[in-house]
């Protein structure tokens, strides 16, 4: 073997024994908080509210509303919630805590870089909120009869690489509003603006087709219906292929368009840094 | 009766004058508050699209529960957040033995000790609301508004009630904080009339939690649709969860031990 490829193999092995310890370390510490993350999962409730909203209005128009029935808006609500459970992310609120109390010090001197240990916890977190997750989905389609929520193991094979994409956006956004708190003080408020427009924007409120259409075509272009409205379409088998590979496609272009710029603030953010006291 | 004024005026005399100090914080509050209700009326508009009711109100009438929701969520900002669910706090690091020493009603004391201006914005934002879609109501008549008035203070009792039972069971779950968000998940449900919801989101959000009687009935009463049955039912509500939970923070009490003993 030649020399150079031995130092590449050293490497992954590198990274696989770091990503095992990452892992082994943030999942002990995300299963004693298991009770508060199942309150957290059950707070989350606003596309379930959404759902029984919507087929209310549509049994009092006589069953359906645009092609969309009782059946239809179960399957897409469920599917949202699944989504938005699955992109959750908190980095912003963590980073500030860490930049304005000072904790950021240490983990700089640590030979990683920090954003890891976030990664590590939102990923590990997933394996604790998941099973909870799983035992409503199930319930969920018992409770409304009909739920049109895809058996395609394509649709969820699918749904399972766009998810980990729309996730990424959410937290690499987070990460760009953590870095501001390098610059002001508050800079959770930022994430609350993000909260409300997600909450409104991402499609946990309404399937985008009843946004007036003017509404819509600005909504398209802004990251937010990549993160619950089009899993959820996919997960509930209602897009075309074509469309699909458009989707994927502009979602990882959001993720690397966050990425790029979460690690230009940060450059810059670093070196305005000077921790408490300094 | 006057001293638990005085001392109200004092604890907020102080509150205030520290938040004060931060003055970059109203804006981007306001921006936040702001956002917030356009996203509400915004997401009202996409329901009732293109003239077609909402559970049977219209879109003015049901702009009206959007306030009276708006005005709630006001009162937990400024009063609840702060104060109750500091209890958790108290309860782990141990503090509370303080408040408990005091020569003073610890409920009044734990209920009443900050206050958060900063969401202001929200109650005013509420009142705005519901002054709005009033003045657009010719249903709205002066009874009708004397009664909401009292049905809105029982939606506030009702609202501090359940917030404090839930912050109550600090004394137990230590470990569980963020117990209130659980609540004001479901209490979203609140911005909705709750005829919009199919029969068994009725009955959930009736009696399971009781958040029509805290929205919902107080904008029937405003716009003219009151009745008698619903309004006695919310200020029912209200007293018998204000009792339940003075109870239920007594029987807590005794269960205290205070920390690491």
């Amino acid at each position: 073997m030649k020399p150079e490829a031995r130092i590449e193999l050293g490497l992954l092995e590198n990274m696989w024994r770091k990503s095992r310890t990452m892992f082994a370390l943030w999942f002990a510490h995300m299963t004693v908080y298991r009770a508060e993350i199942f309150i957290w999962m059950l707070s989350g409730v606003v596309p379930l509210i959404m759902m029984s909203v919507w087929i209310g209005k549509a049994s009092a128009n006589g069953g359906t509303l645009e092609k969309f029935d009782a059946a239809s808006f179960a399957a897409y609500f469920l599917a949202a919630w699944v989504s938005q459970q699955l992109t959750v992310a908190w980095v912003a609120w963590e980073m500030n805590f860490q930049i304005r109390q000072g904790e950021l010090s240490s983990r700089l001197l640590r030979p990683i870089d920090p954003l890891w240990e976030h990664v590590f916890r939102h990923f590990t977190e997933r394996f604790v909120r998941g099973p909870f997750i799983l035992v409503f989905v199930i319930a969920g389609t018992f409770v409304v009869p009909g739920t049109k929520l895809t058996p395609d193991v394509w649709h969820v094979l699918e749904f399972l690489l766009v998810i980990h994409l729309a996730f990424l956006i959410r937290f690499l956004m987070q990460c760009c509003v953590g870095t501001l708190s390098f610059w002001f003080e508050n800079a959770t408020a930022f994430d609350e603006f993000l909260y409300v427009l997600q909450t409104f924007l991402a499609g946990g409120f309404a399937p985008l087709e009843f946004y007036p259409p003017a509404i819509r075509a600005v909504v398209e272009w802004t990251p937010f219906p990549y993160m619950v409205y089009y899993p959820a379409k996919i997960l509930t088998g209602t897009l075309t292929p074509s469309e699909t590979w458009r989707v994927m496609l502009i979602t990882l272009a959001w993720v690397l368009a966050f990425g790029i710029l979460r690690s230009i603030l940060w450059r810059f953010g670093i070196k305005k840094y000077g921790a408490v006291g300094a | 009766m006057s001293r638990h004024w005085q001392l109200i005026k004092i604890f907020y005399g102080a509150s205030i004058a520290v938040q004060l100090e931060y003055r970059v914080n109203f804006v981007v509050n306001l921006i936040g508050s702001l956002l917030t209700a356009i996203g509400s009326l915004f997401g009202l508009s996409i329901l009732i699209a293109g003239g077609s009711s909402l559970g049977g109100w219209n879109q003015t009438e049901a702009i009206v529960v959007v306030g009276v929701f708006t005005l709630m969520e006001g009162f937990m900002g400024v009063f609840l957040y702060p104060n109750l669910n500091k209890i958790g706090e108290g309860v782990r690091t141990g503090s509370m033995d303080f408040t408990l020493l005091k020569p003073l009603d610890a409920q009044f004391l734990i209920s009443s000790r900050d206050v958060n201006i900063l969401r202001v914005a929200d109650l005013l934002i509420g009142v705005g609301l519901i002054v709005y879609a009033s003045l657009k109501l010719s249903s709205v008549q002066s009874p009708g508004i004397l009664i909401a008035v009292l049905l809105i203070l029982a939606g506030f009792a009702s609202i501090y009630s359940i917030w404090f039972m839930l912050c109550t069971t600090a004394f137990w779950w230590v470990g569980v904080e963020n117990i209130t968000e659980l609540f004001w998940g479901f209490f979203r449900a609140g911005q909705f009339p709750v005829t919009a919801f199919p029969g068994w989101g009725r009955i959930l959000f009736t009696f399971v939690i009781p958040v029509a009687f805290i929205t919902t009935v107080p904008a029937e009463a405003l716009i003219g649709r009151g009745k008698l049955e619903t309004a006695i039912g919310a200020l029912g509500v209200a007293v018998l969860l204000l009792i339940v939970s003075r109870l239920f923070w007594k029987f807590a009490l005794k269960n205290y031990t205070s920390a690491s003993s």
